[in-house]
């Protein structure tokens, strides 16, 4: 007997889909296997290391603890809608050239929480992106060149708004 | 870890809800509101509901307002919007405390104050709160409403008052505006609560507050459900709010507990908590009580 | 490089460190980031292609029992199942998995137990479904039959007369027991004015990165060949033995390496999952993936870090100079054994920490008992030595009456190379200059200041000053030394890279199966080249080749990476040059010896501008046959199998074992911490901390290992712990009870950097990668300590919980 589906529509990176999913798909599975798009970790399924953290209409989640009938309507942004025009975003770029990542599998989850992060509080202090960030685990960085990245990244996100240069 | 197949629905209504609660009832029906505490379990397999009733559609259930002398939440808001609603700042600030030590903030994205409340996990700060603020909780059933007294909603460990057919609809809870404190010892930033504790306090009206009038104290992570230190409440009704008179009453409300262990903490540093937390939180409550004179 | 050095045997050349250079010590972006940041990382569970079947394995609820009757005829029946395999079937069809173990006959280790579970856990039966969620719903209709016997927990119970017996094959649940002598322990001991003991118990902690471990396999039923993806490598020279569990020649077997979402030891040869997804496929025919989960992996990964219980006794004179010591452990391994005592070799490496000791009296007992079994963690067990020898010389200071500073300071090793009393050697060093720039970052005697100031309002403050070892680069003797007849007396740890040089004269290099873990193999190797070759690192092209037909390679681990690299990458390209100078003398008409390499080609000496480029010299060299002499061939590439430059053999007798860590880094620790002694909290109010791993490749990518392995011990000290209760039960099973560090846990550290460059390496570089978390156990007990020692209370057990330090605190009369 196959098992019951529902159909969900929603917008994931600005694209639109529309699915079959099991209820108990959880949305960390929908978007890597069923979307292709597998930017998006596993660390833990029970929602602790926020590994699997995407921006649901804006906010972070954790999608292992998330089933993707939960996102039936809504918009997701994973990593993989951060850089555009092949252009990488300045937080990719700031992780980059403060190493603030080793490793990588923390990565994408951490861009996400630092760029609600930022959209929420543009210029925050070290110990604030600290705290904000402290949702996240981070096994291999110490999370102190994470937060350099992300007050670097914060200072030209700023300054390209007030249409200086970065 | 994969959740268990289960039924699903996501009605548009209360009543198709609790509808749907009572016709699949042999299934194990559960609630799913933001599913932070849920979800979990059921990824672990320790949770395997046959049938899961989404509230996510279901209209009126969101939503804060205050109605004089009470705040009302509705139970699927989510606990971001109470963490930064102004309402709630003004009326009950002891809610925006707890709120925003619960977890992180992306659980607190999805997770709803009726999910905690329902979920009744011991060491969890809004069951505190609830209990603290003397809170009612509005529950629908398919006979109707009825309103539950926070007093009698926490029946056990992970156990409410709430029928397998009755989802909680909204939390009324009495204002209590200044004079608050909401503290808890947790072992990682933001981790769960090994002890958490809830305080309230109003100060005499006349002098500069030498005098505590009323407070309300409730503890999480100590016993199966959030417990009220009635003991220590009355004794600091019309007691003097100094420094000795919060210490005894705080070792005294400890000494009363049986806290069970486990690997985070054993019984005898659970009591020990209480009693710091006990402490702390009530001069804290008081110093803010009299900030605001 | 100087003549072969007389004074140490067996020693390579001391080298020339005097070049400049124009790679190596740049804090460059690292090569490997942009797939990573752009979410196309490529790690195991990104591999899944359509119609990859999927593994999940029914994991024992007890500790201890035997498996009685397996009902698997419902699974088997259920939606999209493809097989179950029990523990019984897979004995059949596997063998038992590789062990480096004293007795691998007795203590047989399986990837499924077969007539006896041994942790809770362990894996009795594996179901392969179309995918991981049904996989998981067969799993709950598969019926055991369980006799559970009594448990064992305790390592000190566990070697007592009576004792369950985790295998009773051993007769014993003591797997190795031995007592080396070194030096003249009774006369250093006779001669000492006072004997400072402890007992001290450190429990065990594991790497848990984010990504677990996974594999996805392939058969061929044609060849008889199996392909298997994997986020395992290291010990690649020994993967042959995982075919002979798969039951294939080792030339019909491939593993191949995939990038890792971190490792700190714990993917350091783990098979397990690669031999269960391997027999999963041949059994089905199909390509199965077995990845595990968090809760696989915590209680099963097989990688629990060092688990001791010291009983140490430092002999000391009263002005403070040490003499000798003696070291009692017992190590409580879990169910298996698979790397031996070899976790105790990484403390005899350095066992003296930085001290003029001048011997050691090393008994080491391995406890078996119903957990799941040691691997590897940053440090390998010589982390738990530092933190040892760390607490013994602060409780010397403090009852001797001296200045902790001051008593390290004068028992410093001064003169380089120096060999400690076990036979290892430290190749170079400058211990003071470390301590005093660590003092200085930490602003010490401002703390000091603040420390007396705080504590006049009743705030427990504590300065923590640590100074230790950090060797690296690991000689396989360590497997071995322990036995006077060992079975395989192995002595080689290679490290191969090739490169291939195109006809436009860009370059790639081959690494073996050093897999991508979080280490930045390819920016190590790409800044290497570059330095070679005077190209830009950003130009190198990195593959990493697969096991089967790959050169010999050893992999991460004992922080050999880097400097393996270098003198694989040093081998090849002198292989490469020496061919282009051939084919470019031969291009411009002149002898070999009169060109020289500079700027990207060989010149003319005397006459720069007859040159040719690299680039030039391929091209040629690849299309252009007939212009060459007849023994030259075509092409521009090289391979380099780079043997661990400096090991030598133990004495018979055991009572010298050898160079097997002879590059030896060091660092100093200065952690200010506070004490809630209400709740058992400890925070950091500062921390400083300075490492010297010789010359570094890139100082920010060391930086950062430093401030990673720092928040790790800061785990290890204060958060995580495997803890099992009495019934065997594991009770931090979950990321909720097994609490690793948020950013809020750890501090901003203040960083500095001394090298003392090796005299035996390509560059002077050490391995440093494991440093931090070899030094902040001992340094955050060390601060702890200070902070409570006006209470007369000093923790001796790690992790420092909020519970330990409270029942501590209530032992010593204060209620808190």
């Amino acid at each position: 007997m196959a098992p019951d589906t529902r159909t969900i529509s929603l917008t994931v990176n600005g694209q639109p889909h529309v699915a079959q999913v099991e209820p108990r798909r959880l949305l960390v599975d929908f978007l890597r296997e069923d979307l292709g798009l597998p930017g998006t970790h596993i660390g833990c399924e029970h929602g602790v290391c926020g590994t699997c953290t995407v921006l649901l209409n804006g906010a972070s989640i954790r999608s292992c603890i998330t089933l993707a009938v939960q996102a039936d309507g809504a918009s997701i942004d994973t990593v993989e809608g951060l850089a555009q025009g092949g252009e990488m975003h300045p937080l990719q770029d700031e992780f980059s050239a403060k190493q603030g990542l080793q490793c990588g599998f923390c990565t994408p989850g951490m861009l996400m929480r630092a760029r609600e992060i930022l959209a929420e509080n543009p210029d925050p202090s070290p110990g604030q992106v600290r705290e904000a960030i402290a949702s996240n685990l981070c096994r291999c960085t110490g999370y102190q060149f994470i937060t350099e990245a992300v007050i670097s990244a914060a200072a030209r996100m700023r300054a390209s708004k007030e249409g200086v240069a970065p | 870890m994969k959740p268990p197949p289960f039924a699903y629905a996501a009605p548009d209504t209360v009543e198709e809800a609790v509808g749907l609660l009572a016709e699949h009832a042999d299934a194990e029906p559960r609630v799913l509101a933001g599913g932070q505490s849920l979800i979990p379990l059921m990824n672990f397999r320790l949770a395997k509901p046959g049938y899961l009733v989404d509230l996510r559609n279901v209209a009126g259930l969101s939503g804060i307002r205050r109605e004089g002398d009470v705040l009302v939440i509705g139970a699927m808001t989510k606990m971001a919007e109470v963490e930064r609603s102004p309402e709630v700042a003004v009326a009950a600030p002891l809610v925006t405390e707890a709120v925003g030590l619960v977890a992180h903030a992306p659980v607190r994205n999805s997770g709803t104050v009726g999910g905690s409340l329902a979920h009744a996990d011991p060491a969890a700060e809004l069951p505190a709160v609830a209990l603290a603020l003397d809170a009612d909780l509005v529950a629908a059933g398919p006979g109707g409403t009825r309103v539950i007294p926070a007093a009698e909603f926490f029946t056990g460990p992970y156990s409410t008052a709430l029928a397998a057919d009755e989802i909680l609809t909204e939390i009324r809870l009495p204002v209590w505006p200044g004079g608050h404190a909401f503290t808890e010892f947790s072992r990682v930033h933001a981790n769960f609560a090994v002890v958490a504790v809830a305080a309230l306090v109003e100060l005499d009206g006349d002098g500069d507050g030498d005098r505590i009038r009323r407070a309300a104290l409730a503890l999480a992570g100590v016993a199966p459900t959030p417990v009220r230190a009635t003991a220590a409440e009355r004794a600091l009704a019309g007691a003097p709010a100094d420094v000795a008179t919060i210490r005894a009453a705080a070792a005294a409300a400890a000494t009363s507990l049986s806290p069970a262990g486990d690997l985070h903490a054993s019984p005898e540093t659970r009591r020990g908590l209480a009693r710091t937390y006990l402490r702390r939180g009530i001069e804290l409550a008081v110093a803010r009580a009299r900030n605001e004179r | 490089m100087t003549a072969a050095n007389q004074a140490t045997p067996g020693a390579p050349p001391v080298r020339d460190h005097s070049a400049s250079r124009r790679w190596v010590g740049q804090s460059i972006r690292r090569v490997e980031d942009p797939k990573f940041l752009l979410g196309r990382g490529g790690y195991i569970a990104d591999r899944i292609t359509p119609g990859t079947l999927h593994a999940a394995v029914l994991r024992s609820p007890f500790a201890h029992a035997r498996i009685g009757r397996i009902e698997t005829a419902a699974a088997l029946a259920a939606p999209g199942v493809h097989a179950v395999i029990t523990g019984r079937e897979a004995a059949e069809l596997c063998d038992p998995m590789p062990d480096f173990g004293p007795d691998p006959a007795k203590h047989t280790w399986r990837c499924l137990a077969a007539e006896k579970v041994r942790y809770v856990g362990e894996g009795v039966a594996v179901v392969v479904a179309d995918s991981r969620y049904l996989a998981e719903d067969a799993l709950e209709l598969i019926e055991v039959e369980y006799e559970p016997l009594p448990p064992v927990t305790d390592p000190e119970r566990a070697l007592a007369a009576g004792s369950p017996l985790v295998h009773e094959a051993l007769e014993s649940n003591c797997a190795y027991e031995r007592s080396f002598d070194f030096g003249d322990v009774e006369r250093d001991f006779a001669e000492a004015d006072v004997v400072i003991r402890d007992r001290l118990r450190w429990h065990r902690s594991g790497g848990q990165p984010l990504e677990t471990v996974g594999a996805i396999a392939e058969y061929d039923q044609g060849t008889g060949s199996f392909t298997i993806d994997t986020n395992t490598l290291s010990f690649t020279s020994y993967l042959f033995m995982a075919a002979g569990t798969l039951k294939v020649p080792v030339n019909k077997l491939d593993i191949r390496p995939v990038p890792a979402g971190g490792s700190f030891g714990s993917k350091l040869f783990a098979n397990k999952p690669a031999v269960i997804a391997g027999m999963c496929a041949r059994k089905t025919g199909r390509r199965v993936a077995y990845l595990e989960d968090r809760s696989d992996n915590i209680a099963n990964c097989d990688h629990h870090g060092s688990d001791r219980v010291y009983d140490v006794e430092l002999a000391m004179m009263r002005d403070g100079t040490m003499r000798g010591l003696k070291i009692d452990v017992v190590d409580d391994y879990g169910a298996y054994i698979q790397f031996g005592v070899g976790h105790h070799g990484n403390a005899l490496a350095q066992v003296v920490g930085p001290y003029t000791i001048g011997s050691v009296r090393y008994r080491v007992r391995a406890a078996l008992t119903n957990k799941n079994q040691q691997g590897a963690y940053r440090g390998f067990g010589s982390e738990v030595n530092n933190w040892m020898l760390e607490q013994m010389v602060d409780k010397a200071a403090r009852e001797l009456g001296l200045d902790p500073v001051a008593v390290r300071r004068m028992n410093f090793i001064r003169d380089f190379p120096h060999f400690i009393p076990t036979g290892n050697v430290y190749d170079s060093g400058d211990y003071e200059r470390v301590l005093d720039h660590a003092l200085e970052l930490a602003r010490y005697d401002h703390w000091r200041d603040e420390q007396r100031r705080l504590r006049e309002q009743g705030r427990h403050i504590g300065i923590g000053v640590i100074t230790a070892q950090e060797r690296s680069v690991f000689s396989a003797t360590e497997f071995w030394f322990w036995f006077d007849e060992p079975g395989a007396p192995v002595t080689s740890t290679p490290e191969s890279v090739s490169l291939k040089v195109d006809a436009t004269g860009g370059i790639t290099a081959v690494l073996y199966s050093c897999a991508f873990w979080g280490n930045s193999p390819e920016t190590m190797v790409a800044q290497l080249v570059a330095e070679e070759f005077d190209c830009s690192p950003y130009d190198v092209s990195i593959v990493y080749h697969g096991s089967r037909d790959g050169l010999p390679a050893t992999g991460p681990g004992g922080s050999r990476t880097t400097v393996m690299l270098a003198g694989a990458v040093e081998g090849a390209s002198a292989k490469i040059k020496e061919k282009a100078r051939r084919a470019a003398a031969h291009l411009l008409e002149i002898g070999p010896d009169d060109l020289e390499w500079s700027d990207g080609g060989f010149r003319v000496r005397g006459d720069p501008e007859r040159k040719k480029t690299l680039g030039e010299i391929a091209i040629m060299l690849h299309l252009f046959k007939h212009s060459f002499p007849e023994d030259m061939e075509s092409g521009l590439d090289a391979s380099k199998v780079f043997d661990h430059p400096y090991t030598t053999m133990p004495s018979a007798d055991r009572k010298d074992l050898g160079v097997f860590y002879p590059f030896v880094g060091h660092a100093c620790h200065v952690p200010v911490v506070e004490v809630d002694i209400e709740t058992g909290a400890v925070t950091f109010l500062n921390y400083a901390a300075v490492h010297d791993c010789g010359t570094l490749v890139n100082p920010r990518s060391l930086a950062g290992h430093i401030v990673g392995g720092t928040a790790q011990g800061i785990g290890t000290a204060l958060y995580e712990e495997f803890v099992y209760d009495d019934d065997g039960q594991l009770l931090s099973s979950s990321f909720m009870d097994y609490l690793i560090p948020t950013a809020m846990e750890v501090p901003e550290l203040t960083i500095g950097h001394v090298e003392t460059p090796s005299p035996y390496t390509p560059h002077g570089i050490k391995g440093g990668g494991e440093g931090g978390r070899m030094m902040a156990p001992a340094a955050i007990n060390a601060a702890v300590n200070d902070a409570l020692a006006p209470l007369g209370v000093r923790l001796t057990e790690l992790p420092m919980t909020p519970e330990r330090i409270m029942a501590a605190l209530r032992a010593a009369g204060h209620a808190g």
